[in-house]
């Protein structure tokens, strides 16, 4: 036999004792909040734990109870249906709590202050208490372990040394569940510090993404101040563009514009300067307003416009070594059709589509060559070329930049003007400015290697007089048609 | 397919350099071409001979090189010209009337090109 009442119950306790509180009672708060074990549901350790302690020391009912600052809350309760918590009344486990040690009460009427407690004295007419206290390595003791009968008992030690390897197992529950628990804590602050990482990237991507944008938008801006957003109508013609840059992010050096002229004369042009973004930009620039204000010095005389802007080029140093190739021509009705006087310096022959004379339905493609016509701002005393083609109804002519000749056909060869050529011969529909830009940009499209560099087009057509697009302007496939 | 890009130096002496030019000239590789016709032709009066029979690709940068080099020969008194140009480089040439201002010769002429730059003018 052990001493019944272990350890101190100390005198004193009565009916009225006040709860007795343990002398560090704040810091084993501390404790009890650090283990984050009050309210949790319930957990099959505690529960066996408590099964075990009944099974063991023969009693109908046995608990885990941790206690809070105003309560007894149950972790587990073996034969203790539906109680979750109980007030902290003196006498039993808030005084158990209150000793190293078990404490047992073989007679909780004969005890001074057990007598007292409502477990005692109510319904359930606990008759012996015995708890070993759940302690942990720094000596704060969080609840007990304990069993509970109605009627009075006697334990050995060996009891009390069961309830006190319970109460150890409890505590090591308690602090396999911390650990636990604080792995999960530094997993969750992981993963949240992962997704604020990954926000933080997210933010950032998208910033650059915004920024791209605003390059590309910048980059677009810019190309669309080279080039006309929509041809003009230009009576008796049928007019059809199309540019395709290689890079949204980059101001490509092609540039094409039709403007009046005046009368019923129009100026066109269509050209490409050598290199690409902003120095380029500035040369297209440079030659666009250059071309524009030229032509309306000499409206007639193509070479003369050139050799202005070949000046123009040369004289700005912002220019440097780089030049540019163009044709610039007018347009003034002739008979049924369009007089188109035509100049080039250094660009790759405009093609003049006609059906076949023959009548087979097929269609003549004649390139425009310039011999002799330099290039344009490379020499102080270049030379350049003009021509007159006559436009009829049902006849167009194709200008283009070397984008398209440089592109490269199924076996990588480069199509140049002759595969070009062969390509508009071989299709079938109409000769309208639409159709042919709107055929050889499907063409471009269908390409195995796609396209590296930019390409402009630019046809002019003579509707014929029961033809499609009678005096139209379509800027078809887009003048900004940007992928 | 097109070749790498190389540069070669096939002769030199007697005011006269010979560059053999393999691969594209683009974008990417004119500079290099400029760079060492530069370098060839700042030490004076040189007739440089540019051998274009291995260049696969020229686009307007690589024109835009060779009107520079062959100013920059002209300024200093010497002279450029191309060498065994492949029909492409050609049509280019014809086109921006560059076959105008600089000479084509035929690969056949290039050993009595860099001979007879050996006799006295």
């Amino acid at each position: 036999m052990v001493p019944q009442r272990l350890g101190a119950s100390s005198a004193g306790h009565g009916r009225d004792t006040p709860v007795p509180v343990p002398q560090d009672e704040e810091r084993r708060m501390a404790a009890v909040r650090r283990y984050d074990i009050l309210d949790t549901p319930p957990d099959g350790a505690f529960d066996r734990v408590a099964a075990l302690a009944a099974r063991l020391l023969k009693v109908p009912v046995a608990s885990v109870t941790i206690v809070d600052e105003d309560r007894i809350w149950f972790k587990a309760a073996h034969g203790l249906d539906g109680v979750s918590e109980i007030e902290r009344d003196p006498g039993l486990c808030a005084s158990a709590i209150c000793q190293d040690g078990a404490l047992v009460i073989p007679d909780t009427l004969l005890d001074p202050v057990a007598c007292g407690n409502p477990l005692v004295t109510g319904a359930m007419g606990v008759r012996f208490y015995a708890a070993a206290p759940i302690t942990t390595s720094d000596g704060y003791r969080l609840g007990t372990v304990n069993v509970l009968d109605t009627r009075p008992r006697l334990v050995t030690e060996d009891d009390t040394d069961t309830l006190a390897d319970l109460a150890a197992i409890v505590m090591d529950e308690l602090e396999l569940r911390l650990s636990a628990l604080g792995a999960v804590g530094a997993e969750q602050r992981r993963r949240q510090a992962e997704a604020e990482r990954a926000e933080t990237e997210r933010k950032a991507r998208e910033q650059a993404e915004r920024d791209t944008a605003a390059i590309t938008e910048f980059a677009a801006t810019l190309q669309q101040t080279l080039l006309p957003p929509v041809l003009p109508a230009v009576p008796g013609m049928e007019l059809a563009c199309h540019y395709h840059p290689a890079s949204v992010q980059q101001v490509g050096g092609d540039f094409y514009d039709v403007f009046p002229l005046g009368g019923d004369t129009w100026g066109f042009f269509l050209g490409d300067v050598c290199g690409k973004g902003a120095t380029a930009a500035a040369l297209t620039s440079l030659t666009r307003y250059t071309l524009r204000a030229a032509a309306h010095q000499h409206p007639d005389d193509p070479v003369a416009v050139l050799e202005v802007l070949n000046s123009a080029l040369l004289l700005d140093p912002a220019v440097g070594t780089r030049f540019c190739t163009t044709l610039y021509g007018t347009l003034t009705p002739a008979g049924d059709g369009v007089a188109v006087r035509l100049g080039g310096g250094g660009h790759p022959p405009a093609l003049h589509l006609a059906p076949d004379p023959t009548g087979t339905g097929g269609v003549r493609v004649r390139p425009v060559e310039l011999p002799g016509a330099m290039l344009v701002g490379a020499l102080p005393d270049a030379r350049f070329a003009a021509t007159t083609v006559h436009l009829a109804p049902g006849e167009a002519l194709l200008l283009y930049t070397d984008g398209l000749t440089e592109a490269r056909d199924t076996d990588g060869e480069l199509l140049d003007t002759a595969g070009i050529a062969a390509m508009l011969a071989a299709r079938t529909g109409p000769t309208t400015a639409t159709a042919v830009v709107a055929d050889t940009v499907a063409f471009l499209t269908g390409l195995p290697h796609g396209i590296d560099d930019d390409v402009a087009l630019l046809a002019l057509g003579v509707p014929t007089a029961t033809g499609t697009g009678v005096a139209t302007a379509a800027a078809s496939a887009g003048s900004a048609d940007r992928r | 397919m097109t070749r790498p890009f190389q540069l070669d130096l096939r002769h030199i002496g007697n005011g006269c350099a010979v560059l053999a030019v393999t691969g594209d000239l683009d974008p990417a590789t004119a500079p290099h071409l400029r760079e060492q016709g530069q370098a060839l032709l700042a030490d004076g009066p040189v007739q440089l001979l540019l051998d274009m029979s291995r260049v696969d690709f020229c686009d307007s940068s690589g024109l835009s090189t060779v009107l520079g080099l062959w100013q920059q020969a002209r300024a200093g008194g010497g002279s450029l010209g191309l060498v065994a140009v492949p029909d492409r480089l050609a049509r280019l040439l014809r086109i921006t009337a560059t076959d105008t201002l600089i000479t084509v010769h035929p690969a056949e002429d290039l050993d009595r090109l860099t001979t007879s730059a050996t006799e006295p003018a």
